[in-house]
């Protein structure tokens, strides 16, 4: 009995370093000190997704981002043919352990999800959510700042990419 | 639909099911159990009062506990010293008030007779008027009533008094912890949904219940200073009495008014009094409109006036006084769950 409550004891704790770790590994709270990310620790939620269940659908009001704790997900886009009416299912990207998505959704008001995201296997995935961001501006504004700073870095950096992307596209599209 | 899909589902359904339980199951304990729902209701109250003040003292640096804790103690110090001021002059009032009260029943009785004989001289013929037959019997038996079960309800209150700031503390302290274990249990594919809906309907709350008592304490506060500078009976009851009615939207301010009318029509003050008390009760109400809803009206939930005084009825018929004052905050909080549960389905997941 009393190894098993040990046993427990320091799993429970195992889990909380993994999740702390993973936490500080990610771009958005890599600024943080201990007792910030003691707190965003306590207010972000696991979430456990079963292989091939939605983690959410292209077009839906998004609420939040994921970060992948383990396993797979895959990002797809589907688009329907105005003329034939048929719908294609593009596949955009697998995300593995580490990666995360849908950070558009911290800042937009009520704005929808571009694309779909499926648990390709069993996946571990923290959701970090607007909510979860007001309480921790309301509770600790300089993690709040920290973050914020951090996930408009990263915004730049998707917009950049897009740019980018876009001009090598127009690009090939002169050369055609 | 694949046999992988089809767990899923059913977990998804299970889950659903397991978190819908425990929630009714959370509600009927808190509405079964004797003195538990009004303690809750103080509790909700002082938790929304006290938040704002936890978490600016956790942005300085002090830990939940803590900013917890201090403004706790400072509140009960707060409280042992008012009691010491007020309880006296409470306690007086009250035994004035209980020996005084058959006069002032003899002149609300005068009041209804002159009311009735006006109301027959013209109505006698088409439909007989007998306000005192059935309003005396009542009010008798109310004001009996009220005075003896004031004991009983002294120590009901006492028990909700301690239990109140008790479970408050508690919110304060692990509450956000606790409905974020309580979301939990919700099944993955409506979890965005019900954080978002626990957020806003949470946020909304908040803004009225501190807006109604910024309301009550402000119209409380300037019925008693007039009060006193009248030199009129009662005044800490009265002003009391105003400041809780206040949160009955419309009926409020009248109902907190009546006693006063009342005391003048019993003690027979001349016309200036009267006068003078409508014109603090109208003062009260007047600051109240200027200087406290422009600035947090934003936050008073955006109702129809039908709505509030549907609401407010069905309260009362539901659970007397108390039904009045929490009707717009639940109705509200419905309001909020529904219209954000009808864009999920007709929006969100479009």
């Amino acid at each position: 009995m009393v190894n098993y409550l040990w046993e427990n004891f320091f799993r429970n704790q195992d889990k909380n370093q993994n999740l702390r770790q993973k936490l500080k590994q990610n771009i958005l709270f890599q600024d943080l000190n201990f007792s910030e990310l003691s707190l965003v620790e306590k207010i972000v939620n696991v979430r456990h997704y079963r292989p091939g269940e939605s983690i959410f659908k292209q077009g839906e009001v998004g609420v939040g981002m994921y970060i992948i704790l383990s396993g797979v997900v895959n990002i797809y886009v589907e688009e329907l043919q105005a003329a034939t009416g048929a719908s294609y299912t593009t596949h955009v990207t697998q995300l593995k352990s580490g990666d995360f998505f849908g950070e558009l959704a911290l800042v937009e008001t009520e704005g929808r999800r571009s694309a779909s995201a499926t648990a390709h296997e069993e996946c571990l995935l923290v959701g970090f959510f607007k909510p979860d961001l007001i309480e921790i501006i309301e509770r600790s504004p300089s993690a709040g700042v920290k973050i914020l700073s951090r996930l408009g870095e990263v915004l730049g950096a998707r917009l950049r990419q897009t740019t980018a992307r876009i001009t090598e596209l127009k690009k090939e599209g002169r050369r055609q | 639909m694949n046999p992988s899909q089809i767990a899923i589902d059913r977990e998804r359904k299970l889950k659903l099911f397991f978190f819908l339980c425990t929630l009714l199951l959370l509600v009927a304990a808190i509405v079964m159990i004797k003195n538990v729902f009004v303690s809750f209701l103080l509790a909700f109250v002082t938790y929304f009062v006290m938040a704002p003040i936890v978490d600016f003292l956790e942005r300085r640096g002090l830990s939940r506990s803590l900013a917890t804790t201090f403004p706790f103690l400072i509140l009960v110090i707060i409280l042992i010293v008012l009691g010491q001021i007020f309880f006296p002059v409470l306690s007086d009032q009250i035994n004035s008030l209980k020996t005084d009260f058959p006069k002032y029943l003899d002149a609300s009785t005068k009041f209804v007779t002159n009311l009735e004989s006006q109301a027959n001289t013209f109505m006698e013929k088409i439909y007989p008027v007998d306000l005192r037959g059935n309003l005396q019997p009542k009010v008798m038996n109310l004001a009996q009533g009220f005075f003896t079960n004031l004991p009983d309800f002294i120590s009901q209150s006492l028990t909700i008094f301690f239990l109140a700031p008790f479970l408050a503390f508690f919110m304060l302290l692990d509450g956000r912890d606790f409905v974020r274990r309580i979301l939990a249990l919700v099944p993955n594919h409506y979890f965005e949904l019900a954080l978002n809906l626990n957020h806003q309907i949470s946020a909304q709350m908040g803004g009225f219940i501190r807006a109604r008592i910024l309301e009550s304490v402000l119209i409380a506060f300037v019925i008693w200073v007039g009060l006193i500078l009248l030199g009129f009976p009662y005044a800490l009851i009265l002003a009391v009495f105003a400041g809780v009615m206040n949160v009955i939207p419309y009926l409020g301010p009248f109902i907190g008014a009546a006693p006063a009318l009342v005391i003048c029509l019993a003690n027979a003050h001349d016309s200036s009094t009267i006068l003078w008390i409508v014109f603090i009760y109208a003062l009260a109400q007047v600051l109240d409109i200027i200087l406290i809803i422009p600035f947090v009206v934003a936050k008073i939930v955006d109702l129809h006036p039908v709505t509030v005084v549907l609401a407010v009825i069905v309260g009362s018929q539901l659970l007397g006084i108390l039904g009045m004052i929490i009707s717009i905050p639940l109705f509200s909080a419905l309001k909020v769950s529904t219209s954000a549960i009808y864009k999920h389905l007709t929006d969100f997941r479009s």
